[in-house]
């Protein structure tokens, strides 16, 4: 089920309902009814994948039982690493089985061994390197002893399943999350509103910015060869707010969405454009992935401990995993790749944690020295962004190649965008509307926290009728969430 | 939770009646299908895919039977082709007539093929995902779930004139309106065997889907008479529809004796006609076919 669509509108007032009406303070009931309405709404994509999240939650839970009860280390290391192996062997199947298959076959071409590969016609289920490192981190932590195993399946369950961000994140840490479905939750007005104008938020940035910034980039990634560069900067840049817009707006919609049911879901994203080097943008985009690898797989391998040749190496693997968890394409490990040469100078300068307020702060121009360095981290992000979105590399290299060329220079013609729904200067426009509220409200949690709070409530609530206005009126054609793929 | 249930039901009653009254702007201009779901639910139906929704005039066949009821409920080869959804979808727009009812089913090599690798697997059909499928309610206007759900573009469009060159009737015919001169059908004739020539790779006729074009017929005898009618395609196209299945007037024979309705064949009269593209009758001969259809009807009713 989609955030953007009717059936989710039908489907949160009746959640909503059962939960604080029908289920009342009974906690076991609560989390019973969030269980019920987490596989519904994963069975509205495809019911037969529910037992994939069903046998990881079996299988996390079971293992912190075990982990409870063995006390030999060699055992429970054995246990941590069943978790493990069981939990990356889905999602290995499911997401890089062809890859591999056909790299494989690539690889023995090349040296004069021909092999036939049996690839498959495997579906990806929605979601799964979300839940699948929500519960990995369950285990782990549990192994490390940093939390308790819980002993109460539909609390874990709930944990696991739990719907607004079940398919695609914020990746909660057990630790966070699951001592929640444990504690009693009262309704608390200030906090479900609040909710309200993050979802509100997150609607806007899905469905008029990314939906609409989709259609033109798609249009020029797709027939890039046609284009001259000014205008492959422009599908650059529409795909840069896209993926922003669209994956920040998912996460909006989660936590607001989890806000309603009293919940606090970890922040995924803290105004990542406005970061002044690469090392500040990491901190504020898909936070809960880096700091998830951060934890899991970084500071696990040392860290920014040790020699210069062990931070560079433990930097790559973590940048080059990272873009492998997006997908099965040497598009993303090149991403990653990419990410981590612009981040490595930084870190052996030790320059890597010098921006650890916000831009700006309690300013409202930032200083020409942070704008320069603001732009040039976004244009760096840009090119990065590039590979990311591309069919493959050959597509990106060619894509590069027109991009920075002598044609950068002239200015793209208004035919470029025959087709779409919005008139080019109509999503400039609204791009810097929402630039404008996201500048505003960078200090805060999300863009609305604050907004129009001081204002005159018939202003306020013009603000807000205004932007669902803007979500009916001026909605790009309905599209998947991009992250739903990973 | 009392202040929040009403601020929230203040807040949006004055948006849910903002969407009733754009939506009901809605018309046969929104989009190729709106129509079919914003109508009454009808007694006679038109069945097929788009080559009958663009080609069979309910008008024109009114006129020729005497009657008022017939109604085009034919949608695209990706939508409407038969099986479980399609059927249950002719069932939500049937309801019962008072005299004597009847439905025009075309088929063709598309409309009982599937284009995954198992083509007799229900579950990967590739209309279940589509409007079909999703649209229970058939006979609301304005129709929201269908607006919210798959309409194809932003609502503002709603509100402006549209300039399509199609128009969705009230009795669910599609009219399409280009330009018909020689240079213009001939690119557009080209592009349709590209693009079906892509397509043929991956279709293959389906049994399940020919069992469904069985079912469809045996649950229309139940309310009245049907009519099994295979619809004519430009020469070029019907070597497309040929590859697919070599044999498909026979099979259709078949089926129709099988279920006892009567069969028309317009194959043989493909090079007859106009078509927009190939696949479909420009609306000329459109109104031509559907006189023809209509008047053989009439012969077989006396």
């Amino acid at each position: 089920m989609l955030f953007n669509s009717i059936d989710f509108a039908v489907f949160l007032p009746v959640v909503f309902a059962l939960y604080w009406f029908v289920a009342g303070r009974n906690i076991r009931f609560q989390n019973f009814i969030v269980v019920a309405a987490s596989y519904v709404f994963y069975g509205w994509w495809d019911w037969r994948f529910l037992s994939l999240i069903l046998f990881s939650t079996l299988l996390d839970f079971g293992i912190g039982i075990g982990l409870d009860k063995v006390e030999r280390p060699s055992a429970r290391k054995a246990l941590l690493w069943a978790s493990i192996a069981v939990n990356l062997a889905f999602l290995g199947f499911f997401k890089y089985y062809n890859f591999f298959l056909d790299n494989f076959v690539t690889a023995f071409s090349f040296f004069g061994q021909e092999i036939q590969g049996g690839s498959l016609n495997v579906i990806l289920p929605v979601g799964i390197s979300f839940y699948t490192f929500q519960t990995l981190s369950y285990s782990i932590d549990v192994y490390r002893g940093r939390l308790k195993p819980t002993k109460n399946f539909m609390a874990f369950a709930a944990f696991v399943g739990f719907f607004p961000q079940l398919v695609a994140g914020p990746i909660e840490r057990a630790t966070h999350l699951l001592p929640q479905f444990y504690a009693r939750r009262t309704f608390n007005y200030s906090m479900a509103v609040d909710g309200l104008r993050q979802i509100l938020w997150g609607l806007f940035k899905k469905i008029v910015i990314a939906d609409n910034c989709a259609e033109f980039a798609s249009l020029v990634f797709n027939n890039s060869a046609d284009y001259g560069g000014s205008t492959l900067l422009l599908g650059a840049l529409f795909f840069t707010f896209q993926i922003y817009g669209d994956f920040s707006g998912y996460s909006d919609i989660a936590i607001g969405t989890s806000r309603l049911f009293g919940f606090d879901l970890m922040r995924n994203f803290n105004y990542p454009y406005f970061s002044r080097d690469i090392a500040e943008f990491w901190r504020r985009w898909h936070i809960s992935l880096s700091t998830w690898f951060r934890d899991y797989v970084y500071i696990p391998l040392g860290g920014s401990k040790g020699n210069t040749w062990l931070k560079i190496r433990n930097t790559f693997i973590i940048f080059v995993v990272s873009g492998f968890w997006h997908g099965a394409n040497w598009t993303f490990i090149i991403w990653g790749a990419l990410n981590a040469l612009y981040f490595i100078p930084l870190l052996l300068a030790k320059k890597n944690r010098t921006h650890l307020d916000t831009i700006a702060q309690g300013r409202i121009f930032p200083r020409l020295g942070e704008l320069r360095n603001m732009l040039f981290t976004f244009g760096l992000t840009v090119v990065a962004w590039i590979f990311f979105r591309a069919e493959n590399v050959a597509h990106a290299m060619d894509y590069l190649g027109g991009l920075f060329s002598t044609s950068l220079f002239t200015i793209p013609a208004g035919a470029d965008f025959l087709g779409t729904a919005l008139h080019p200067f109509t999503l400039f426009a609204l791009l810097g509307f929402f630039f404008f509220v996201e500048w505003v409200g960078r200090e805060h949690q999300h863009a609305l926290s604050t907004l129009g709070l001081r204002w005159k409530r018939p202003l306020r609530i013009g603000f807000y009728y205004a932007l669902v206005v803007a979500i009916f009126a001026l909605g790009g054609k309905e599209q998947q969430f991009i992250y739903f793929q990973f | 939770m009392k202040k929040f249930l009403l601020k929230s039901l203040l807040f949006l009653i004055p948006v849910l009646a903002c969407i009733v009254t754009v939506f009901s702007l809605a018309d046969g201009f929104t989009d190729p299908f709106y129509m079919r779901f914003a109508t009454p639910s009808q007694t006679s139906l038109i069945i097929g895919t788009s080559r009958a929704a663009q080609g069979l005039q309910p008008a024109v066949l009114n006129e020729v039977l005497g009657r008022s009821d017939l109604f085009n409920y034919a949608f695209t080869m990706d939508h409407s082709p038969y099986g479980p959804t399609y059927l249950k979808s002719i069932q939500r727009k049937l309801k019962e007539g008072k005299g004597s009812q009847i439905f025009i089913i075309t088929a063709d090599p598309w409309s009982v093929s599937s284009s995954s690798e198992t083509p007799n697997d229900i579950q990967s059909f590739r209309e279940r995902k589509e409007f079909l499928g999703g649209t229970f309610l058939v006979n609301m206007r304005p129709n929201l779930i269908y607006l919210l759900r798959y309409y194809n573009g932003p609502f503002i469009d709603l509100l402006r004139q549209q300039n399509n060159s199609t128009f969705l009737h009230d009795d669910g015919w599609l009219e399409v309106n280009i330009t018909m001169d020689t240079a213009s059908v001939s690119k557009r004739i080209k592009s349709k065997l590209e693009d079906y020539s892509i397509k043929m790779s991956k279709y293959q006729l389906s049994t399940a889907r020919l069992a469904y074009l069985e079912e469809t017929i045996s649950f229309l005898q139940t309310q009245g008479t049907v009519y099994l009618v295979r619809m004519p395609v430009h020469p070029e196209l019907q070597k497309m529809d040929d590859q697919i299945s070599p044999d498909f007037s026979e099979i259709l024979r078949a089926i129709s004796k099988k279920t006892k309705c009567s069969f028309l064949d317009l194959k043989p009269m493909n090079g007859k006609f106009q078509y927009t593209d190939g696949m479909h009758l420009y609306k000329d001969s459109g109104a031509e076919v559907s006189e023809m259809i209509g008047s053989w009807i009439f012969g077989l009713e006396k």
